[in-house]
């Protein structure tokens, strides 16, 4: 097999606690967004768009959709012969069965599949973000700074500083400390979980890394922390532009309006940027005459026979008579009946709202809901 | 159905009347419904009926067509064993054959000889329609016909059901018989063969003017053409283009409309069929139109009555208006401005 210039790692095994019953099962990066796509489909078509056409993925939580979803990868043009996408899911051996503990030790069990393709640079990445993002710039950037590792950084909100890890880098974006989640920051740039590494200096500090009893085997807390010690040579690669982590119910609702917004930055219609995903193949969309479609993003196979104000919807959405929906997100294959009237939630996958239901104007909090099929009998 | 039935697509078909939207061509790859082809509707009818290989014979400007169907992979007909095979005859001239040319298939014999399955289906790929296949291959197994032609209120569909080996026969010996095609056959009433009918009760239509293009897409509009074309259980497969989701913008107005992915509309759709990645801007109108792919309809346009061909540019500030029954063609990738107008 010929050498790799650079094989994608990306970590997909996120269990999305904060996502309530949306991740129940189904991990992270398989949870639908934007009206069609699923959140891991961002970081895979950055990839096909990068260039980079070996991806290893790394599953762990929940990985039945998430692997069928990603079958041989030909949605993301990564079905390839030599390389492409192959999932990596924890595997035992004669001893134990190794669970992937930490970002570093889910690599670290996969020395082998890194030796095999033997790449000068791994790319380190998570499934748990919307963004778009050249990796094939960072990568020439890593190589002008002649670094040991690179990361992505994007700058935060001062006063969110708190919920991130921080790097304090020099005039020359080298990184001199790495912070993690401070109360008092120094920078506002925030580590965007993106990583590349000269593979024989990760293969080293993983190999010690594995050795260390008391380590939690992480990038951000154990990893980086070590090769700073070590005076490597560590660079911030700036990165600005829409990055977002939907780990909440309320920034999934929120990421999913950002799109609806016209001069938001995450530019789906770009033609030299597409995000791939799979194609489900319903037929177009049927507007119907009594229906309104305002502000909204609509996937096909949807029919529309009510009201849809400022909301996405997923393929195969129907949406019936006398109806409002408002500010909401309704995922694949949803049937909501007559005379609903839906405001700021967002309602799963292949359910069915019955007439009548009405949830809006919610006064005990301003967030997004997230209806279940347990929650919704007590709206009918 | 276990595999007993070849699928064979006639796409050698022109109509003259279809001229402006088949010149740049095959009839086979005309856009309909937003986000098809016409071959679409005939090739996943076979592949749901359970057909696994499936032998397309082009002859018109078949780019587009091969385009359209790549390796099949869509269809599911990417298979190691049987698939879908693309038989081009370049040096037959037979323009004024009818649907199942002896002659295109003599050329392609070995399809017929090394193929396994016992039965041949032979169709057009003019017709819109959902349709399942293993009934009728059941009924012309019972019934020992040599033929079984598919109908609708006693007009043929121009598909026909046969068992392979006499379809050879007929190949084999069609300079003695004369008949030069399948069609040839049925419109002989002295011919040799049991012909048997099966008659289709589901939605059809055939495609073979502009006049009828047109009509076959406003009646997607009515909900049972609509649900009848597209069941879920019969899904209707296309090349699929990776468009994002339809953008509906501030101001839009859309109402019995069928739209296709990756459209951004800002302006108003009444009455129309709108296809992937178009167009519609500010104050806009389109009303009882065609839209094809990518086309971009600027601000301040008024259409009506119009089909706007593949990649057709409207300058701010065009009104365009045809009839119901003569609808105004824009030919593919032109440009429209508001002072060339007719």
């Amino acid at each position: 097999m010929t050498n790799k210039k650079c094989v994608a790692m990306l970590l997909a095994g996120g269990k999305g606690s904060r996502l309530n019953s949306l991740t129940k099962d189904l991990a992270k990066p398989a949870v639908p967004f934007g009206g069609k796509y699923r959140i891991i489909d961002f970081t895979l078509s950055n990839c096909t768009n990068s260039g980079i056409d070996t991806v290893g993925v790394l599953t762990q939580y929940q990985p039945l959709i998430l692997n069928s979803y990603i079958g041989i990868g030909s949605a993301w043009d990564l079905d390839r012969r030599n390389g492409g996408v192959t999932v990596l899911p924890p595997y035992s051996e004669s001893s134990e069965v190794k669970w992937y503990t930490g970002t570093a030790s889910a690599i670290y069990q996969n020395i082998n599949y890194l030796e095999q393709h033997n790449p000068e640079y791994v790319l380190i990445l998570s499934g748990d973000h919307i963004y778009k993002m050249n990796y094939d710039l960072m990568l020439d950037y890593h190589i002008n700074k002649e670094a040991d590792a690179t990361i992505s950084v994007i700058e935060v909100p001062w006063h969110e500083t708190n919920r991130f890890g921080i790097m304090n880098t020099s005039v020359d974006m080298r990184i001199e400390e790495f912070e993690e989640k401070p109360e008092q920051a120094k920078n506002n740039l925030a580590s965007m979980g993106i990583y590349i590494f000269k593979w024989s200096v990760l293969n080293e500090f993983l190999q010690k890394d594995n050795q260390n009893k008391d380590s939690s085997h992480d990038f951000g807390k154990d990893i980086i922390p070590e090769m700073l010690k070590l005076n490597k040579k560590l660079y911030a690669y700036p990165f600005s532009g829409y990055w977002k982590d939907v780990g909440t119910v309320q920034s999934l609702w929120e990421a999913n309006m950002d799109l609806l917004d016209e001069n938001c930055e995450l530019n789906l219609f770009d033609q030299n940027w597409r995000i791939y995903s799979v194609n489900p193949n319903h037929p177009p969309q049927y507007i119907s005459p009594q229906a309104k479609v305002k502000q909204s993003l609509v996937n096909e196979g949807c029919t529309i026979e009510g009201k849809v104000i400022k909301s996405v919807l997923f393929q195969g959405v129907a949406i019936d008579k006398g109806s409002v929906i408002k500010e909401s997100v309704v995922m694949p294959n949803t049937r909501i009946g007559k005379n609903v009237i839906l405001e700021k939630v967002i309602v799963p996958s292949n359910m069915v709202i019955p007439d009548g239901t009405v949830i809006k104007e919610r006064k005990e909090t301003s967030e997004a809901l997230l209806i279940t099929p347990d929650s919704i009998c007590h709206y009918a | 159905m276990n595999n007993r039935l070849l699928g064979v697509i006639d796409a050698t078909t022109y109509h003259k009347g279809l001229d402006e939207l088949t010149l740049h061509r095959s009839l086979a790859a005309v856009p309909f419904a937003g986000r098809y082809r016409l071959i679409d509707f005939i090739l996943s009818n076979m592949v749901n009926s359970g057909i696994e290989s499936v032998a397309i014979f082009p002859k018109y400007q078949y780019r587009s067509l091969m385009d359209h169907l790549g390796s099949g992979k869509n269809w599911d007909l990417d298979r190691k064993r049987d698939g879908l095979f693309f038989f081009p005859s370049p040096m037959i001239d037979s323009s004024n054959s009818g649907i199942g040319s002896f002659n295109h298939f003599a050329a392609n014999i070995d399809y017929f000889y090394r193929s396994s399955q016992d039965y041949a289906l032979i169709a057009n790929c003019y017709t819109v329609c959902n349709i399942d296949f293993s009934p009728v291959l059941q009924r012309h197994i019972q019934s020992g016909c040599d033929i079984t032609s598919i109908q609708q209120l006693n007009q043929p569909l121009e598909m026909y059901l046969v068992k392979k080996d006499l379809l050879i026969e007929m190949i084999q010996t069609r300079r003695q018989t004369g008949y030069t095609c399948i069609s040839d056959i049925m419109a002989d009433i002295h011919q040799p063969y049991t012909i048997c009918h099966y008659e289709y009760k589901g939605e059809a239509v055939t495609i073979d003017s502009v006049h009828s293009y047109f009509q076959a897409s406003m009646e997607l509009l009515t909900p049972d053409v609509w649900k009848n074309l597209f069941s879920r259980d019969f899904p209707i497969y296309t090349k699929v283009k990776d468009e994002p989701p339809t953008r509906y913008l501030n101001g839009c107005e859309v109402k019995n409309a069928i739209v296709a992915n990756g459209c951004q509309i800002e302006g108003k759709v009444e009455n129309s069929i709108i296809a992937r990645g178009v167009k519609v801007g500010k104050n806009t109108i389109v009303r009882n139109s065609v839209i094809m792919q990518k086309c971009e309809i600027q601000e301040g346009c008024v259409l009506d009555s119009v089909i706007l061909d593949k990649d057709v540019k409207i300058e701010t500030g065009t009104c365009l208006t045809g009839t119901q029954s003569v609808p105004f063609v824009v030919k593919k990738g032109s440009i429209q401005g508001a002072l060339m107008n007719s």
